[in-house]
């Protein structure tokens, strides 16, 4: 992770610093360890972020709506669905001030539920003890309940991302986005169908068709013949001729064989390959393994397998 | 010994529409008798054997189709082999043996020595003229292909047990609850015309036994027979069982495959057992390729001369593929029939599956099954003009005539 980081430092332009957790420190817990890292004499608010959500980061908004409002923290909200699968945030409508907050609840209390990313004032730091600490429980209802917390609603599409199949829904309304505002980095040509990205490094073969909402990244061989639907292909994969594979997610420098199947959720974790002529239904393979027999229905693939025809 | 003015002449057993219902869907479209396997109609894989007999006089096939049905078939075979092949309509069921009486005066036309009577449904090597030659010196009325099979298997079929020595046929059970043999009958007869005397025999007892009852009340005389018209003569429970022990009849044991062609799964593993054969018997019937100029093909296929494989497909092992089939760019077929006008699209992937005639395969789609032959489920069926869309997956499943699947099913019967 760390080489990866240093990849991004040098992109992007920016210094990086980690802060690593020796004992699992909650939600909140990790900002006071962090302390030292984070305050600098600028008073100025620090953005905390949750990597396992996808959204359009409107932060220069964020900024505009904090200082606007004069409180001491302020939290991006979602428009939700099904309110109930996460934490909703109880809030008055025209000021976004925060009145409380309610874990999963089995009766309508609100739409908007917490989006994981937040602008907070240094003087929240005092609040945070060095102890595993939850900053939805412990921390901001005890700054809402001082009416010192706001809430702003997301524009655009948010998604948690942490089940893979979020992941899969997050990453179309990702390309979504990119289409329309920056319709360049998306791919083209007739072997294209939908939103699809794919890295400049990566060799796409004769005959595929690549779409909708496929991701692609740097060195991958596509051979000639396949077929990608809804699917995220990581660093190094090689995807061998006339497989086709849809809803599925491929891990790190993994294979899939010549005339694959591999659908419904499948997960390939690092280093997998799949053999020639096999069908794939929601296989969730651990890394370092090879498939050589069908997987009919969806399971965890962890162990050695008993060898069973294609 | 045989001289060479001794003519024989074989009769194989059809059967008829009513009795092929676990041969559907497929049978829904033809009579089961034609079904390919190996690229050839099922009963052409008996008569073809039938031409290796020395002095084959005729072959008769006796069934209960319509007359239509196998007109067409038995004229070009006759014509292929230069041997008369005609198809006998048996108007009401007789029995096994029955049948074969029936129509003794046309088998018995040419006067010959010896009468073949093969089961069409029955895949075997038919080691015809061997058993011929073995008949001839055994001197008796009957010898009976058998196959050693499984012991647990074995109460499927007819049991029958044999004297080690002299080959004679000593007891025969058909079915039986408890364990008697583990040999069993094959199907596959060859007679003197004294069968046809056997068979008159039984029937007049039953016409005696039946005026006896009406004459009498004595209702122990054989009930189990009670209810059967005396036309109808069954060849093992009323010839080879009463008539084993006595001298009449003899077996002859093969070593090679032998399968009942009962349902469309077995019909597919059948298919392989001949292509496999064809390997030895005649290897031009074989496919070839290496995927450069033409298709890679890998173990056994058949091709129709008339089917068109794009040379990136790769097909086999166990493949037929009937007339006109058209078979797309990056196709995969492994276990399979391909029946006539199908068409398989681009990067299409079918194993373990009977794909009925002129229906499409969609591009990228799967037709897939277990591949275990005794399963309902095992082997994935589409009747005639099944249209299955691009991307489709079709698993363990059948599926009857001009049904279309735009999404993927798994284990179903889609009526």
């Amino acid at each position: 992770m760390l080489n990866f980081l240093k990849d991004f430092e040098a992109k992007l332009g920016i210094k990086i610093t980690c802060s690593q957790e020796t004992k699992p420190l909650g939600t909140a817990g990790p900002l006071a360890l962090a302390r030292d890292k984070l305050i600098d004499d600028s008073g100025e608010p620090f953005f905390v972020l949750n990597s396992d959500v996808i959204s359009e980061y409107p932060l220069k908004e964020m900024i505009a709506f904090h200082k606007h409002h004069g409180g001491e923290a302020s939290i991006m909200v979602a428009k939700v669905d099904e309110p109930s699968k996460y934490g909703v945030v109880v809030m008055e409508e025209s000021t976004g001030e925060v009145e409380k907050f309610v874990e999963k609840p089995k009766l309508f209390v609100g739409n908007k539920i917490n989006a994981g990313i937040y602008l907070l004032n240094p003087s929240v730091l005092d609040r945070i003890e060095l102890r595993p600490t939850s900053i939805e429980k412990e921390v901001f209802p005890k700054i809402a309940s001082e009416k010192k917390l706001y809430a702003m609603v997301l524009p655009g599409f948010w998604m948690d991302v942490g089940q893979p199949r979020d992941y899969i829904t997050g990453l179309r309304l990702y390309l979504d986005s990119l289409r329309k505002k920056s319709p360049s980095k998306l791919a083209t040509g007739s072997h294209i169908v939908g939103n699809v990205i794919v890295d400049e490094t990566t060799k796409i073969g004769e005959g595929c068709l690549i779409g909708p909402d496929v991701a692609i990244g740097p060195g991958c061989v596509v051979e000639s013949g396949v077929r990608l639907s809804c699917c995220t292909v990581m660093q190094g994969v090689r995807i061998k001729k006339h497989a086709c594979i849809s809803s599925t997610i491929i891990g790190w420098h993994s294979t899939v064989g010549q005339w694959a199947r591999v659908e419904n959720m499948t997960i390939l974790g690092e280093d997998v390959h799949v053999c020639d002529e096999i069908y794939s239904n929601g296989g969730v393979v651990l890394p370092h393994k090879e498939i050589k027999s069908r997987i009919w229905k969806p399971e965890i693939v962890m162990c050695k397998l008993i060898k069973n025809p294609r | 010994m045989g001289s060479t003015d001794e003519r024989v002449v074989a009769v194989i057993m059809v059967g008829g529409p009513t009795k092929g219902t676990r041969f559907r869907p497929l049978s829904l479209n033809i009579p089961k008798p034609l079904f390919p396997l190996a690229g050839q109609p099922m009963v052409h894989h008996p008569i073809s054997a039938c031409k290796k007999i020395p002095n084959l006089a005729q072959i008769f096939l006796i069934g209960f189709y319509d007359e239509r049905e196998f007109a067409l078939y038995v004229s070009s075979i006759s014509n292929e082999l230069r041997v008369p092949v005609r198809y006998l309509r048996e108007d009401k069921p007789h029995g096994s043996a029955g049948g074969l009486y029936n129509f003794r005066d046309l088998i018995m036309e040419d006067s010959p020595s010896h009468i073949f009577l093969l089961n069409c449904d029955v895949c075997c090597s038919f080691p015809l003229p061997e058993m011929l030659e073995s008949h001839r010196r055994y001197g008796g009325m009957g010898t009976i292909l058998v196959i050693k099979v499984s012991a647990e298997s074995a109460n499927q079929f007819g049991e029958l047990v044999a004297d080690p020595a002299t080959n004679e046929l000593l007891h025969y059970t058909e079915k039986p609850e408890t364990f008697v043999s583990d040999r069993i009958n094959c199907g596959v007869y060859i007679f003197t015309p004294d069968i046809f005397t056997a068979i008159q025999g039984v029937s007049t007892q039953r016409k005696d036994r039946a005026n006896l009852r009406r004459l009498s009340s004595f209702d122990a005389l054989d009930s189990t027979t009670r209810n059967l018209p005396t036309d109808f003569v069954r060849l093992d429970q009323d010839i080879l069982s009463p008539l084993a022990g006595k001298k009449q009849f003899y077996t002859y044991e093969t070593m090679d495959f032998w399968e009942q062609i009962k349902t469309p799964g077995m019909s597919l593993k059948c298919s392989a057992l001949y292509l496999a054969q064809f390997r030895f018997t005649s290897p031009n019937l074989l496919a070839s390729g290496d995927g450069t100029k033409s298709a890679a093909i890998s173990g056994d296929v058949y091709i129709h001369p008339s089917a068109k494989v794009h040379p990136t497909a790769k097909i086999g092992p166990n493949v037929s593929i009937s007339a006109n089939a058209r078979i797309g760019a990056g196709a995969r077929l492994i276990s399979c029939i391909i029946l006539d006008d199908v068409e398989i699209k681009e990067n299409a992937v079918v194993i373990h599956a009977i794909v009925g005639w002129k229906s499409s395969i969609g591009r990228w789609s799967r037709v897939q099954a277990s591949g275990d032959y005794n399963a309902k489920l095992g082997i994935t069926i589409l009747g005639e003009a099944v249209s299955v869309e691009d991307e489709v997956v079709v698993v363990n499943s059948i599926v009857l005539p001009n049904k279309t699947l735009n999404v993927s099913v798994q284990e179903e019967i889609i009526l």
